[in-house]
């Protein structure tokens, strides 16, 4: 036996001083009587003491004894206890819904080998249930029996994200050295590369399957306002033949482009679409049907394929004219005066000029030349009279396509350094553009004047001015990037999601949403009920290939060794806590009874 | 009724009405009634001869006898006379604890029987107090059975209280006694022993026939009210004491209680005196009538 915190045993030092207070608030009570003759007569038990003087009849040991097992119990009293306690890891992750040439799914198989494989355990000890995808994890705290564990397996559906093979590993090995654990029976897909620790007992159930697959769907606009869109696939042929495989994209239920293709065993091919029509939903569907039918099909959105409108913020509002040049783009010019927050509502992103908002705005903004001392960025700004550029970030959205050589500035500003906004374009006394991601949005900095906008009359400007847009806007980005299994942020102005089930879940913009389990469209519902999709695919050709799944390396103390029952403590404090509250319960009863019967005799 | 405590109602005053007080010896009194006297008077109930004196009433002369004898003999006949009967009753503190018990209550209700049984039979009767609040009684006596609302208004006016030496108040109202006769006192007698016996021994040395009536609570004798840690004050003196009290001393405070009145009651018997006692816990009427003999009355 043992105490989880002994420290507490130290309040048994104040059980006398408790007795002792006792003593000093039980004064007697004071009862006029005709005559104490009769009490003098029992001098034999009468007490003078301190305050007062317990009756040391069975109550005060049962209150002394009382106030013992509190103190026992705080001690958090227990005892060694030899238990074979069993880790359950059930591999849910997409590649188990595929199906086996006996009709069954991997999903099926397995829990069916672990039900066969539960049934010949003991059961003497806690069995924790685990799955592995998106991220390994119990599914409830531990089951005591086994008949719990079975139905809590038979309850769990495989899901449509893959697994994280270096966290599963991780995390196999650290059940396999886990001294709580005695046995870890992990059925999955995946098998288990030797030396297998001794603690597990793998269930493999990846049988190679023949499968066909689509990688990725993207959709990116080439150039900024067109209509049509380019459309890439990604495709694979995980069979050890050559076959023809079909690939049908609809926009909105029609059918915008199809494509045949041969691959050969083990072979991946991108397919490209340039002009794909406008529609705000497109699905791509793999023929023939296979033993996996999730990863014949993708999903894209064209959410950012729209206008785009901007306000302009600016003393001088006339340098917003150029902006309307850009097809697509729409512009609506304020001063500072009459700018108001709330008319951020209506627009896609704002543009503020020689001027900075009194509150972090609500849509993707830029800040053109900010004056010094603005309080919601926190801008450190060097006036200049002329700046340079001295260098800049090759690989930036912003700074792509634009010849910085040829570009010309005058007078402007240099940044200094930003807690959350990093440095694209620098020049001597410092950075000239920055951009950075706050509350859900983005934004950028220029401490340079790109306006008013002049096309091909400053070519260089322009295309840095349209990444800029184009950055802001969310364009010519990936449209099908979020894969499931892993969370994203929930963008400005949601409130709910729509999931692909038709399950509807809360959302609070800027913070992860995590129920991206389902392959599908998500559906972001904003303010007025306003619907945005989004696209999530598995999009995961290694989850894909059902033929060569590889070897998880699980590391494992004792391989080799006799499984050997672990040592677990059993706490005793339920156990008297119970007695506590008989004690107690006991004592009440006596005393309640004690008065019925001096009130009737009365 | 009339003034009456509710314990008086017109059935227990028939009842009274049919009781007398008996006494062990004959005593004086102060005019005539149903009780013989010492004295030689003109009942019917002859008592004995003595030689004839000129201006005797010839009407009493035996002629008989002088015919047997040839001297002349008056006959003398027992004198029937009222008694005197005084009813002490204790209103020291102690009668008036514990509250609920009614003690004092009790001891007026059994003082006011006993002075109507006595009114009723024409017997003369003083009311006298020992102790108490609301002043003394009169120290004279009363006759006639319409008196007794006369009493029940003055007991009524009294509360008890304070603190008296029992041996030490009775001498001083023997003392003032000038005549003897029948004599009741009604206390809870929870003095010392010694005081007890004292006071008694007075009375019965002065050939007063005495009826001791001891009235104690039903909750005073069983201890009831009494739990855990108590600190006793006596009402009289302010004593106090610390006890602890739990079933077993309980039962031993009460069996100390009852062999305090049987110590009383032994010592009541040796000398020939009438003793009875009343615990407030049962009905007064009942007890009155069942207890007759104990006090000292006879039908």
């Amino acid at each position: 036996m043992g105490f989880l915190y002994p420290g507490a045993l130290v309040f048994f030092a104040l059980i006398p001083a408790l007795v002792l207070a006792y003593l000093a608030k039980e004064r007697p009570s004071r009862v006029t009587v005709s005559s104490v003759m009769a009490f003098r007569a029992l001098r034999g038990f009468r007490r003078e003491r301190f305050g007062g003087w317990p009756r040391l009849d069975w109550m005060f040991f049962a209150e002394v004894l009382i106030l013992s097992l509190v103190v026992l119990a705080l001690a958090g009293p227990f005892i060694w206890q030899r238990s074979a306690p069993l880790a359950v890891v059930l591999d849910n992750s997409a590649a188990m819904q595929a199906l086996t040439p006996s009709g069954k799914s991997r999903f099926d198989i397995a829990r069916e080998k672990l039900d066969a494989a539960l049934s010949v355990e003991d059961g003497g000890g806690e069995i924790s249930v685990y799955v592995t995808a998106p991220q390994p994890r119990r599914i409830a705290p531990p089951f005591i029996t086994l008949t719990e564990a079975r139905l809590a397996l038979s309850q769990i559906k495989p899901i449509d994200a893959p697994n994280d093979q270096t966290t599963l590993e991780n995390f196999l090995s650290n059940l396999a050295s886990e001294a709580r654990v005695a046995k870890v029976i992990f059925a999955g897909s995946n098998a288990l590369a030797p030396p297998v620790p001794a603690r597990i007992h793998p269930i493999a159930v990846g049988d190679a399957v023949a499968n066909a697959a689509i990688g990725s769907f993207t959709l990116r606009r080439e150039v900024l306002g067109a209509e049509a869109l380019h459309a890439s696939l990604t495709i694979a042929n995980f069979s050890p033949e050559t076959r023809t495989l079909e690939l049908t994209v609809t926009g909105d239920g029609k059918e915008v482009a199809h494509a045949r293709e041969a691959l050969g065993a083990r072979e991946t091919a991108t397919l490209e679409f340039p002009a794909i029509p406008p529609a705000r939903i497109y699905e791509a569907r793999l023929a023939p049907d296979d033993a996996l039918a999730l990863d014949n099909v993708a999903y894209a959105t064209a959410g950012s394929v729209k206008n785009v409108s901007i306000l302009f913020v600016s003393p001088t509002p006339a340098d917003a004219a150029g902006l309307n040049s850009i097809p697509g783009v729409a512009v609506t010019a304020r001063t500072p005066d009459s700018y108001s927050p709330d008319d951020l509502e209506t627009f896609d992103l704002a543009i503020f000029e020689y001027a900075t908002p009194k509150e972090l705005p609500g849509v993707n903004t830029m800040l053109v030349m900010p004056p010094p001392g603005d309080p919601v960025f926190g801008l450190t700004v060097t006036p200049t009279a002329k700046v340079e550029i001295a260098g800049w970030r090759t690989t930036d959205t912003l700074t792509d396509s634009v010849n910085f050589r040829l570009l010309s500035l005058r007078g402007g500003e240099y940044f200094g350094t930003h807690p959350w906004m990093i440095q694209v374009v620098g020049g001597d006394g410092g950075a000239l553009l920055l951009k950075g991601e706050r509350g859900a949005h983005r934004f950028v900095a220029t401490g340079f004047n790109p306006f008013p906008y002049l096309g091909r009359r400053n070519l260089p400007m322009s295309v840095l001015t349209l990444n800029a847009i184009s950055y802001l806007a969310g364009l010519g980005g990936s449209s099908s990037g979020y894969r499931t299994g892993q969370p994203w942020l929930a963008p400005a102005g949601v409130e709910r999601v729509i999931l692909p089930s038709g399950k509807k879940k809360a959302a609070r913009p800027g913070t992860l949403f995590t129920d991206v389990s389902e392959q599908g469209v998500y559906e972001l519902v904003g303010p007025g009920g306003v619907q945005t999709p989004r696209a999530v695919n598995l999009a995961d050709l290694t989850e894909s290939d059902l033929a060569s799944s590889p070897l998880l390396k699980v590391e494992g103390a004792n391989a080799g060794s006799a499984v050997e029952p672990v040592m677990q403590k059993s706490s005793l404090s339920d156990y008297i806590l119970l007695g506590i509250i008989l004690l107690t319960a006991l004592e009440a009863l006596i005393v309640y009874r004690r008065r019925r019967l001096a009130e009737a005799a009365s | 009724m009339f003034g009456l405590p509710d314990e008086f109602t017109p059935g227990f005053l028939a009842r009274l009405e049919k009781l007398r007080i008996r006494t062990r010896q004959r005593y004086a009194g102060l005019g005539r009634g149903m009780h013989l006297s010492p004295k030689r008077g003109s009942s019917l109930e002859f008592n004995d001869y003595r030689h004839y004196s000129p201006g005797d009433d010839f009407r009493y002369i035996d002629w008989g006898l002088y015919g047997r004898s040839d001297k002349l003999y008056i006959k003398l006949f027992q004198e029937e006379e009222d008694l005197l009967t005084y009813i002490f009753v204790d209103a020291s503190a102690s009668m008036g604890f514990p509250a609920g018990d009614r003690k004092f209550e009790s001891a007026m209700l059994t003082a006011l029987a006993l002075a109507y049984v006595a009114l009723a039979s024409g017997d003369r009767v003083m009311l006298r107090v020992l102790g108490g609040k609301g002043g003394k009684l009169n120290p004279s006596f009363v006759n006639g059975r319409h008196r007794i609302v006369e009493l029940a208004r003055r007991l009524a006016d009294l509360k008890p209280g304070g603190q008296f030496d029992f041996a030490a108040s009775l001498a001083t109202e023997l003392h003032s006694i000038r005549r003897a006769g029948k004599v009741f006192i009604v206390s809870d007698f929870l003095m010392l022993f010694n005081s007890v016996t004292r006071g008694l021994g007075m009375f019965t040395a002065a050939s007063m026939d005495l009826t001791a009536v001891q009235i104690l609570g039903g909750r005073e004798l069983n201890g009831q009210g009494l739990d855990g840690d108590v600190e006793v004050i006596d009402s009289e003196s302010g004593e106090r004491l610390r006890v602890s009290i739990g079933e077993r001393e309980r039962t031993q405070y009460r069996e100390t209680m009852l062999r305090l009145t049987r110590e009383i009651k032994s010592f009541c018997l040796k000398r020939g005196l009438h003793y009875s006692l009343y615990t407030t816990d049962h009905d007064f009427q009942q007890f009155f009538v069942r207890a007759v003999r104990d006090l000292g009355l006879a039908h």
